[in-house]
């Protein structure tokens, strides 16, 4: 919602595929070949609206689309496989996708500049802890969003909205969230794990770009907490949301009502 | 019409294992022109070559092909016998039964068979078309330049200096030493470095045969293999060396502090600075990018020249640029440390108790910035576990896919030191991929640290994490003991490689000098020539052609230097008449030859030629290789190398396609 | 028979092996010097025990029927670390995917979650249906009343290119 929002703000126009499907990501472990279908069928239907630029907001959904534009191209029997299965529900593949991540294209497209002239209330006295997550910083050799050691978009494009971002020791740790297909404790402990270290910052809150993080860490705080045996209080959203309050957007229409975590508080520390 | 001996030979069952021999003899003897078909076991050894001499002069033979091995490997033996028996050396033609044929085709045996003919038919067509040819003699200078004022180009220098010959030792920093001086300790004696090297480093001061110039760079280099002209830039010191005493007034005086590169930026220096406690020459130097004088060209500051009581600093002194001559040339650049900034998971660079093994070996030194004391370079406290990580940048697809051949040894070293020199409880862990102590009491090194109780841990970190308070730790599993182990060290040292020198890309091209696909120095052959590049002359020693430690460097400098004197030593060379030669009444002038040539062994020169002043081509004969680039581009057909003109190379090819076509004498 | 382990009197099977193999983009699987990093950095090593050098190891050596049988292969989180940091680029990711696969193919122990996503993509093309929920303040929403695009269900095309995709190996 908060990214709908906020990106006309920007100049950008959203034009949506003309239907909803999966990217492949959870079908990869099952049979890597439907995945990168999948995948590559994304980028067919971006090709039907005839422009050229993907966005794409969420870490795993990013990965397994790159991916499979990757192989793809360097896959030549694979690629005519799925090309021919396209072609029988009348899909044609394009190369020629540029496929974007919200903060790698807000930061790298839209450009800092631009942000910061648009922002109306800026966030200050708000610290925050980013997570930018695991696939969209991981493996370089994709060409991935962000460096995969000392990743800085999110916390630059922050620093635009005049929140200052915090570092700390777990900042590359991940969510967990892959392992609530089959060991969903495992997850919650890792979630846990880092919400707890996150809560020792004594921060304002903790920023995500990706919304499978966010379900980790907003919608399953609780339960995370109760795994590794403590209470949870950090508010969780996701970057564009605080990009839609720093734009002076209404907060009903950026979902914070929707976030499970104690987003209200983070409102609160924002000093108007 | 030509008479021609072929000989075919076994190779034990290298060859004959495959090939039929006996029919390629005889299928040689059928051949026009062929007066002479044997086959033998080792054509190479005493009664081959025996055979070949005594129907040389039995049969007036008139032309050789032997059908062996790669020409590589025995062409010189069997010229030397064919000139033995009276015949021009170079009307001999090697035919590749080995390497072209068995080795190749293993598992054809009959297909084997039918090139070999082929190839021998081949053979004989360009065995008549050969001509005899003389090698040439050319005089050269009995002095050697030497690139690298480190341990490699110190031992060369002595070596070269010691049997009479006149040596340049030209080295880009202050001071000679290079990165042995910046050792504490060497593996596996434990000598001290500066110790074993300063004795060595006064010794080329002194050496009447040696001229050191320090603060000086290579920056052209001209002519050929025994006639180099040589351009060295003396860059300014900015003090007298003649009258400066090292006695480091002014560097207590100067208000400029910089990072010391020679102590790994772990302290400051002073805009004028001696380079280090060991310098040899020991005379100030002054930076001008540091200087504030020479840095806003103002008539600022000029501290130093006021306590300068030999009035030493000049201020106006000027680069100088000097030409030497020399016969040889000896690369010893050495190598640099690896940025481990670029492995950014370890965290070095963001940390402060993150070092390098070079870093390391700067605070151990007893002249270092900590006196000799190991102690963390963030708080200056002992530290109470310290862990060594293997393998930075080394062995690694993403940076470089070498061994670094010393990591190892200088962090068992480092381990071992940091044992003795903390007098309190200390854990100390090693953690490696492989543990490489391959030289001579190395491994009695290896056994030594274990028995000081020093932790081997065999896995290697994935991260490495700071908390606010500047503590650090890092989980490592570990294979000998399955655990998942989370250690909290002080400091740790990571074992970064040996890097090829930033300069190699320039120095190379100096002297087209080729580079191997890790960035170092190119040996002529792994084995065989490691101590010399493919460019004639041109030696190599040290970490610049593959890192080493300081018992190979040493001994391949020793090596490298009785390459320049076998070279150099007689006073003259003998060249290989496999060169281009111009047949002026041809050459046009167009110079496409000239542009062409790899080894830019093509000048221009204005000759009269039937009367007329004419540019035309001329062939600098020492430094063609003969590689026949400038033959095929030339458009009047004029230049052409010995031995391979265009006939003799498409009668092979007529010989290769056409059974029947026997050019037979014509 | 060259090769026995004699703990469980297994043998190697190289087939499966180059099966595996085939599955990977690159064969850096074979470059595996075992430096551990990877298990070092494991996001699943300290609670579920996940050791990818072992992994790796296992199936250079052909002992690859243990694994797609196996719980541990699932245990993995894809944080891709391992990707990143491999010295050698042998990606053991990359491998846990490939005895996955392998793992369905056998219709050996996969997580049920996974089987359920499957054939709710085939369904709705999406691998969870759109659901209401329930906010802190005890609101119950969907995507109507949050005024987001309709979401149709798939064509016949796309199920019939669905199943066939399942149908490679």
């Amino acid at each position: 919602m908060s990214l709908r929002e906020t990106l006309p703000k920007l100049d950008v126009e959203l034009v949506d595929l003309t239907e909803s499907f999966c990217c492949g990501d959870p079908v990869k472990s099952v049979n890597e070949f439907t995945a990168n279908f999948l995948a590559a069928r994304i980028l067919a239907l971006a090709n039907q609206t005839g422009l050229e630029n993907l966005l794409v907001p969420c870490n795993r959904c990013h990965f397994t689309i790159s991916e499979a534009q990757d192989t793809m191209k360097n896959n030549p029997k694979t690629a005519q496989k799925i090309i021919d299965l396209l072609k029988e529900e009348g899909l044609q593949y394009s190369s020629n996708i540029k496929i974007w991540h919200t903060i790698d294209f807000l930061h790298d497209s839209v450009g800092l500049t631009k942000i910061r002239k648009a922002v109306k209330k800026p966030l200050k006295g708000l610290k925050v802890a980013t997570h930018i997550g695991c696939q969209i910083i991981r493996y370089s050799d994709l060409g991935r969003v962000d460096d995969a050691e000392n990743p800085r978009k999110l916390d630059e494009l922050l620093t635009t909205l005049g929140v200052e971002s915090v570092d700390y020791p777990e900042k590359l740790d991940c969510c967990g969230a892959a392992l609530m297909r089959s060991h969903i404790d495992s997850a919650l402990s890792l979630a846990g794990s880092k919400l707890k270290a996150v809560q020792k910052l004594g921060v304002g809150g903790m920023v995500v770009s990706c919304p499978d993080c966010q379900l980790m860490f907003d919608a399953r705080q609780k339960d995370a907490g109760t795994t590794v045996g403590t209470k949870l209080n950090v508010p969780v959203v996701y970057f564009t949301q605080l990009l839609g309050l720093a734009l002076g957007i209404d907060e009903k229409k950026l979902g914070l009502q929707l976030n499970q975590s104690p987003a209200e508080e983070l409102l609160a520390k924002i000093q108007s | 019409m030509a008479r021609i001996g072929v000989y075919v030979c076994h190779c034990g069952l290298n060859i004959a294992g495959v090939v039929d021999v006996t029919k390629v003899a005889e299928y040689a003897k059928t051949l026009p022109d062929v007066v002479t078909a044997k086959h033998y076991t080792y054509m190479c050894s005493e009664p081959g070559q025996r055979l070949i001499q005594d129907d040389i002069k039995a049969d007036k033979l008139d032309r050789i092909v032997i059908a062996t091995c790669s020409p590589r490997m025995h062409e010189e033996t069997f010229r030397k016998a064919v000139a033995e028996a009276g015949l021009n050396p170079y009307l001999t033609e090697i035919v590749n039964l080995r390497e072209h044929v068995s080795w190749a085709h293993t598992h054809e045996p009959e297909k084997a068979t039918e090139k070999a003919k082929a190839l021998v038919r081949m053979g004989v067509a360009r065995a008549r078309l050969l001509e005899p040819l003389q090698k040439r003699k050319v005089s050269v200078e009995k002095s050697v330049l030497i690139l690298g004022g480190g341990i490699a180009g110190i031992q060369s220098s002595l070596d070269l200096a010691n049997a009479g010959f006149k040596v340049y030792l030209v080295e880009k920093a202050p001071s000679i030493g290079g990165r042995m001086a910046q050792l504490d300790k060497t593996f596996p004696t434990l000598d001290c470095s500066a110790c074993i090297l300063t004795p060595k480093m006064v010794d080329v001061a002194k050496h009447k045969n040696i001229t050191l110039m320090t603060n000086a760079e290579v920056t052209g280099v001209e002519g050929f293999v025994g006639n180099y002209n040589v351009t060295i830039l003396k860059r300014p010191r900015y003090v007298d060396a003649k009258k400066c005493v090292g006695c480091e007034a002014c560097t207590k005086v100067c208000p400029v502090k910089v990072p010391d590169k020679f102590n790994e930026n772990l302290t400051e220096r002073r805009a004028v600075y001696v380079y280090s406690a060991h310098a040899v020459p020991k005379i100030a130097i002054i930076n001008p990018e540091n200087c504030l004088r020479l840095k806003t060209k103002k008539d600022v500051c000029g501290k130093c020249q006021t306590v300068c009581e030999p009035k030493a600093i000049n201020f106006e002194q000027q680069p100088e640029s000097v030409q030497v001559k020399v016969g040889g040339i000896i690369a010893a650049v050495g190598s640099e440390v690896f940025d481990a900034t670029r492995m950014a998971e370890l965290g070095y660079g963001r940390f402060k108790n993150v070092i390098s093994n070079m870093e390391f070996e700067r605070i151990s030194d007893a002249s270092g910035p900590t006196k000799g004391k190991i102690l963390t370079p963030k708080d200056g406290k002992t530290p109470k576990t310290i862990a060594f990580i293997q393998c930075v940048g080394s062995r690694d697809k993403r940076f470089h896919e070498y061994c670094c051949r010393v990591g190892c040894m200088v962090t068992l070293k480092q381990a071992i030191l940091a044992r003795e020199k903390i007098h309190e409880p200390v854990r100390i862990f090693i953690c490696y991929i492989d543990m490489r102590a391959f030289g001579k009491g190395y491994d009695e090194f290896y056994r030594r640290a274990r028995d000081m109780d020093i932790d081997f841990i065999a896995g290697i970190p994935s991260e490495i994490h700071g908390t606010p308070d500047g503590s650090l730790h890092f989980d490592v599993y570990d294979k000998g003991t399955n655990k998942l182990l989370e250690i909290h060290p002080d400091m740790i040292v990571l074992g970064t490689g040996l890097v090829p020198n930033k300069d190699l890309e320039r120095i190379s091209s100096l002297f087209h000098a080729a580079r191997s696909a890790d960035g170092f120095l190119l040996e002529a052959h792994p084995k065989l020539r490691p101590l010399e590049s493919a460019v004639a002359g041109v030696f190599l020693a040290g970490a610049c052609q593959g890192p080493k430690d300081i018992p190979d460097t040493v001994a391949q400098a020793s090596g490298a230097a009785a390459k320049a004197i076998d070279l150099l030593s007689s006073g003259e060379i003998e060249l290989e008449p496999l060169k281009a030669v111009v047949d002026k009444d041809l050459c046009s002038g167009c110079r496409i030859c000239e542009s062409i040539c790899p080894f830019v062994a093509i000048e221009m020169k204005t000759e009269k030629v039937k009367g007329e002043e004419r540019l035309r081509a001329d062939v600098i004969e020492v430094v063609c290789q003969g590689c026949g680039a400038c033959s095929s581009a030339c458009p009047t057909g004029a230049i052409k190398i010995q031995q391979y003109n265009n006939k003799q190379v498409v009668t092979q090819v007529q010989a290769a396609l056409n059974e029947t076509c026997v050019e037979g004498g014509k | 028979m060259s090769l026995v382990d004699l703990m469980s009197m297994a043998k190697p099977n190289l087939e499966t092996r180059d099966r595996v193999l085939s599955r990977l983009k690159t064969k850096e699987l074979v470059n595996c010097y075992q430096c551990i990093k990877c298990t070092s950095g494991c996001t699943a090593l300290k609670l579920l025990e996940l050791k990818p050098h072992e992994i790796m190891k296992l199936v250079n050596l052909g002992f690859v029927d243990e694994l797609p049988t196996s719980d541990i292969i699932w245990t993995c989180a894809t944080c891709l670390k391992c990707v990143q940091r491999c010295p050698q680029k042998a990606s053991p990711y990359h491998v846990i995917i490939a005895l996955r696969n392998l793992a369905v193919e056998k219709e050996a122990k996969v997580p049920e979650t996974y089987l359920k996503i499957v054939s709710q993509i085939l369904e709705t093309g999406l691998a969870e249906p759109p659901q209401k929920i329930v906010t802190k303040k005890m609101e119950t929403v969907d995507r109507e009343c949050l005024q987001l695009p309709k979401i149709k269900a798939p064509k016949e095309s796309f199920q019939t290119a669905f199943m066939k995709a399942m149908e490679e190996r």
